[in-house]
């Protein structure tokens, strides 16, 4: 039997268990509570209801779909320490599969759903926007692609804390904390200050939504800095810049490294 | 090395203990071999190399010629294992289960179906067959443990405590399916049961402090020690359990 067929089975069986599992859903239910508090609260607090530019109002809802893209932490938070922990590596290492087939069945199948939960979310928010505007802006494909990209950077990195965790928990908290925290402060920190931060993967997430227009232009739109006016007033304008090209290199670079660095952690990995 | 199961100076250290001192084994064809030792003797240490679990720190085992080390995927075809109390995904019924690993092995279609309803009714699971594995005991998983170790009829079984967890009943089940299989096939079992051990094996490897200190037949263990219990205590110094 080669490879291919025991990856082809791994990722059968892996995706049944995320299909099967509660935190599916509850992650489904939170991205639309999101989309569903922004499409109440957007025009309750703002004067004159929705926003006139679809574009912006997109660029709104497109946090629901971020939100399903770091649900992917917790389809990933056991993929690896799960085994060790729960201890049905004893069962399944025993059997002829190369770790590294295992490992990337278990990654295809977490990207697998968790794109299941970002197309869902982008298909909700299109209609959204069909029924407000009568209109779908083009640019949603572009969020959809970087998002998809962001899930998969989440994936991996949370690959990576799971190689190294005892446990799942472990890796959950740590793989959040990195990209909430850490991230987050390090990423504002730089660009603050005016300096690049393409490569942390919190300015993956923020990506998402370059392609309906530039930090400064959608701040502008909501009447924020860019040219004076707001509370930021001139500060958003020394905002390092951050372009999709840029946070399309910045997210492979989580994609590939932290994929590679769960399996060779993993590899040297023992179940005494 | 045509012997399905050789271990050659095996030895372990985690990290300065040492589990395992140049452990020297073969296991002949068709027979059944109990390996006992008091807890932390070394013995599942040495079946977790034996199924590529943890690496040894020195020294070789191999699977029916197969170097476990260097060609684990290889090696690992020829076994089945139940290492420690088996857990399973709890979101599976024992029939997906069994499913998932039998296709895993290669095995697929009608041939699967129906060697998953035998191995399933050779351990008496029918009834929960088709029920997800979360609401299983201890002896139940033990049960699936050995459906699954039977699943693809490998020649080598390997196993460690196997009937721990199982009720009086599930024992002597448990007792008659190694032995009805162990005539066919290569048994290497590890226990602190020993007269289960003596009910199901010829042959036994007492070892203690990871090396061994006696292989030979029950009948001649016990013309030198009286029983096979002397034995165990005295090689092991009276620490058995």
């Amino acid at each position: 039997m080669i490879e291919f067929d025991k990856l082809r089975v791994v990722v059968m069986y892996e995706f049944m268990k995320h299909i099967r599992r509660r935190r599916l859903y509850i992650i489904m239910a939170i991205a639309l509570t999101a989309e569903a508090l922004a499409l109440i609260l957007v025009p309750t607090l703002m004067t004159g209801g929705y926003p006139d530019n679809v574009t912006l109002m997109a660029v709104i809802l497109t946090f629901g779909a971020s939100l399903a893209a770091l649900g992917s932490v917790f389809f990933a938070g056991d993929a690896i320490a799960g085994e060790y922990e729960s201890k049905t590596g004893f069962i399944l290492f025993t059997n002829p599969i190369r770790r590294i087939t295992l490992w990337t069945g278990k990654y295809l199948a977490g990207l697998l759903a968790v794109a299941l939960l970002i197309i869902f979310t982008y298909v909700v928010m299109a209609i959204a926007l069909a029924i407000i505007y009568h209109e779908v802006p083009i640019q949603i494909f572009g969020s959809l692609g970087l998002c998809l990209l962001y899930a998969a950077a989440v994936l991996s990195l949370t690959f990576l804390f799971s190689a190294i965790s005892k446990g799942s928990m472990g890796a959950t908290v740590m793989t959040l904390l990195f990209i909430w925290v850490l991230s987050s402060i390090v990423e504002s920190i730089l660009a603050f200050t005016g300096n690049p931060y393409w490569f942390m993967i919190s300015a993956g997430g923020d990506s998402v939504a370059l392609p309906y227009g530039s930090l400064r232009e959608l701040m502008q739109g909501l009447g924020f800095g860019g040219g004076g006016g707001g509370p930021f007033g001139g500060d958003i304008g020394s905002f390092g810049t951050l372009t999709i090209p840029m946070a399309i290199w910045g997210m492979l670079i989580y994609v590939f490294g932290g994929f590679v660095g769960s399996i060779w952690i993993s590899r040297r990995r023992q179940l005494a | 090395m045509n012997a399905p199961i050789v271990i050659e100076n095996l030895t372990k250290y985690y990290g300065n203990f040492l589990a395992l001192d140049k452990l020297n084994l073969i296991v002949p064809e068709k027979e059944n071999i109990g390996f006992l030792g008091p807890n932390g003797a070394g013995k599942s240490t040495t079946l977790k190399i034996l199924c590529g679990l943890i690496r040894p720190s020195s020294g070789q085992a191999f699977i029916d010629g197969i170097n476990v080390v260097e060609k684990p995927e290889q090696a690992l075809a020829k076994i089945g294992a139940i290492i420690e109390t088996p857990e399973f995904y709890t979101y599976l019924t024992p029939v997906e289960t069994l499913s998932y690993l039998g296709r895993l092995r290669g095995m697929k279609g009608q041939d699967l179906k129906k060697r998953i309803d035998e191995v399933i009714s050779l351990v008496k699971l029918e009834r929960w067959a088709k029920v997800k594995i979360e609401k299983f005991s201890r002896g139940m998983k033990q049960r699936l443990g050995l459906a699954q170790t039977l699943l693809h009829d490998p020649p080598i079984l390997i196993l460690d405590e196997p009937a721990l967890g199982l009720d009086p009943r599930g024992v002597v089940e448990f007792r008659e399916i190694i032995a009805t299989m162990g005539s066919q096939k290569t048994v290497f079992f590890a226990s602190h049961q020993l007269v289960e051990v003596a009910q199901i094996c010829k042959k036994v490897a007492i070892i203690n402090n990871g090396k061994l200190l006696a292989y030979d037949t029950i009948a001649e263990l016990e013309k030198k020690y009286q029983t096979l219990e002397q034995a165990y205590l005295q090689l092991t110094g009276g620490s058995g359990d």
